[in-house]
């Protein structure tokens, strides 16, 4: 077997032991990204506990129900994908294409509360450089939003994959699946740290 | 003389342009770390005042090392070239290449160019106005670390090229490294809205966390270059592009020779 | 076989672009003799009032010219296909530099544009424009200097019967080279040789990027001839 034959049956876990959905390439993307957001949620963590008062005054302007809701959409999204994932292994296609359908649909649900959320924050006079906490609460949430364009193209490549014939991987369904539970993850952290962390 | 054995080698181009790119990138270290102290970047809350100590506190050092980068900062583009010469290996048209050949060859103004002059000028008549001075140095640090997408989108196109290649030129988790690094370009951009705090040009998100990603991003390109150049197979065909002539050079008839 | 069709328009190109580059040159007040850098703002405000048409002139020459050395330089590029060489790294390396050369030299033209622009402003402020300006000329060499070393390089290394240019390019690349270096040192001191106006950061530097023009165009001229006689033979 040459060099490129052995690497690509590697990365498709074909044959070897400890096959990891999507291969191994995209959970270290997810690590990696990992590590700098936790660096992130670290600096936040250190400043916050610099500025405690006005932190907490930051964070009263949030809407919980409002981050709550946006977590629900997002946990949805996520359970349509791992839905797609399980139909495309059993071969219903059709029917994996309409989860991964389904999983942007809540995506964009989640872009356009997100969006409303930023606008009615900026209307109230919370914006990027009006105070510490907001710096990093929109620079978090815009972050994470910019993964969440990346992941619409992801799930992009997904319909894709699945829509032709030949075209169709497992592998590849479970790496862009691997990669839409990453943002819903790091959601999740954001989430807990800007609203319900107090 | 007796020939270094680095010239039989049939890869010599690719290890000049490899050690090359070592050099550069050293130099670059160096320069920025050691000689001239520019990096970590100086205070963006500094008054005038201060910047005007600021440069006093380095005024050779700041003309020395970025002489240096005036004389060897061209020797940039072998790290493009290799780079390009791999995307040029990948089963994707040849757009990509010469894009990121482009956008990289053009990236070393922005990418150590203006501040070079910056903190020359700023530098060499250290009686200037304080005013004029700080505007120089937020010349030199803002051109430096807030331009950003000559790397992003550069970054983007590389991450494509090595998703789409069959040839698994350089491996996946590379192509993924590609958008870790293109996102620290846009983790960069509140520098030129801050003057303090951690999206500063010199803050602990924008600056430190940034550099991290980007050092490992180069340490890891720099190795899989070195593997790919490794694995390099060119066999013993005619050169690329020469019309069929008689007695054409002793390296090529060695090779043909039985 | 290499296509050669429009190579010789652009080649000729050269001596016109030349010839507008020296106009240029000669136009601009500040290069003969060379601005000094000790000199204080106000002189070099009233320079900019008392020649304010010459500098705007010949600046916006160079602005719409400098880049013209870039097709010229793809010529040389698609010469070096002919190279005894495995790969087009090298042919790369000269690309990536070629663009990133009269790119610095544009800025330089800006600056001096700016300067010219509002003459009665703050000296101090036309004093900044006009040390950006000789700074980004003088020392902004390391595109020239890498794009030398990388045609000396190449030629060494095109080792076959009849390589595409001769050594001597070669040893000639590589002592351009070697006379740039010192204009990168240009901002260290405002007196003597290395200063912007000195023997070795304007005088040597200059005749150098001339030289390396002159030479490399006959060079270029003689190899593009015989790549047209081959391609005419084989058709």
């Amino acid at each position: 077997m040459t060099t490129t034959e052995r690497d690509v049956s590697r990365a498709s876990g074909e044959g070897s032991s400890g096959h990891v959905p999507g291969g191994r390439d995209i959970w270290f993307f997810v690590l990696f990204e990992s590590l700098v957001f936790t660096s992130y949620f670290c600096v936040y963590l250190f400043n916050r506990t610099q500025h405690e008062q006005a932190f907490l005054l930051g964070q009263s302007h949030l809407l919980l129900w409002l981050g709550v809701l946006e977590t629900i959409v997002l946990l949805s999204s996520s359970w349509a994908v791992a839905r797609c994932v399980q139909h495309a292994r059993a071969g219903r296609f059709e029917r994996a294409r309409r989860e991964a359908f389904l999983t942007a649909g809540f995506g964009l649900v989640f872009l356009i509360l997100k969006i409303v959320e930023w606008v009615r924050l900026i209307h109230m006079g919370d914006t990027f450089t009006s105070s510490q906490f907001f710096q990093y609460y929109f620079f978090l949430t815009a972050i994470h939003c910019v993964h969440l364009l990346v992941g619409f193209v992801v799930l992009g490549v997904l319909v894709y994959q699945l829509s032709g014939e030949k075209r169709r991987s497992q592998v590849t369904v479970e790496t862009c699946a691997t990669y839409w539970h990453s943002v819903d993850f790091f959601w999740v952290l954001i989430f807990a740290l800007l609203y319900v962390v107090r | 003389m007796k020939r270094p054995a680095l010239l039989d080698d049939p890869k010599r181009e690719l290890w000049l342009a490899w050690y090359a790119t070592i050099g550069f990138y050293s130099l670059y270290t160096v320069v920025f770390f050691i000689i001239t102290r520019t990096q970590p970047p100086g205070k963006p809350w500094y008054s005038p005042n201060q910047v005007v100590g600021w440069f006093a506190g380095r005024h050779e050092d700041l003309l020395i090392g970025f002489a240096l980068i005036f004389i060897l900062g061209g020797l940039s583009a072998t790290s493009i070239a290799l780079i390009t010469y791999s995307i040029r290996r990948m089963t994707v048209s040849r757009a990509f290449a010469y894009s990121y050949l482009i956008l990289y060859a053009v990236s070393a103004v922005p990418g150590f160019l203006f501040i070079c002059v910056a903190m020359t000028v700023g530098a060499f008549r250290p009686d200037r106005n304080p005013e004029i001075l700080r505007w120089i140095y937020d010349l030199g640090f803002l051109s430096f670390s807030g331009t950003m997408g000559v790397f992003l989108i550069g970054s983007l196109i590389w991450m494509l090229a090595i998703l789409l290649d069959k040839n698994r030129v350089f491996p996946v988790w590379f192509g993924y490294l590609n958008l870790c690094n293109g996102l620290t370009e846009v983790v960069v951009a509140p520098s030129w809205i801050f003057h303090a705090g951690v999206f500063a040009w010199n803050g602990v998100i924008a600056w430190w966390i940034n550099v991290a990603v980007f050092g490992l991003y180069t340490g890891a390109f720099i190795l899989l270059l070195r593997n790919m150049i490794l694995r390099e197979d060119f066999g013993t065909g005619p050169m690329p592009d020469l019309p069929p002539e008689e007695g054409r050079g002793h390296m090529l008839a060695e090779f043909m020779a039985p | 076989m290499r296509r050669t069709t429009g190579e010789l328009i652009i080649f000729w190109a050269l001596p016109g672009v030349a010839i507008i580059w020296i106009a240029a040159f000669f136009l601009f007040p500040g290069f003969l003799p060379p601005m000094s850098p000790q000199w204080s703002a106000q002189k070099v405000a009233a320079f900019y009032v008392n020649h304010t048409s010459r500098v705007r002139y010949s600046m916006i020459l160079f602005n719409w010219f400098c880049v013209a050395l870039i097709p010229i330089l793809m010529l040389i590029v698609e010469r070096m296909r002919g190279m005894a060489h495995r790969t087009p790294i090298l042919r790369y390396c000269v690309i990536g530099v070629a663009g990133a050369a009269p790119i610095a030299f544009l800025t330089a033209t800006i600056f001096w544009l700016l300067a010219a622009f509002r003459p009665d402003r703050p000296p101090a402020l036309t004093q900044l424009y006009n040390d950006l300006a000789w700074i980004t000329f003088s020392c902004g060499v390391p595109f020239l200097v890498a794009l030398c070393l990388f045609l000396a390089v190449a030629i060494y290394l095109d080792e076959q019967a009849r390589p595409v240019f001769a050594r001597w390019v070669g040893h000639f690349n590589l002592l351009i080279a070697i006379a740039l270096v010192p204009a990168g040192f240009a901002g260290l001191t405002l007196t003597g040789p290395f200063a912007w106006n000195g023997f070795l950061s304007f005088w040597v530097k200059n005749v150098a990027i001339a030289l390396w023009l002159v030479v490399m165009a006959l060079v270029l001229g003689e190899t593009i001839g015989r790549d047209r006689l081959a391609e005419q033979a084989s058709a």
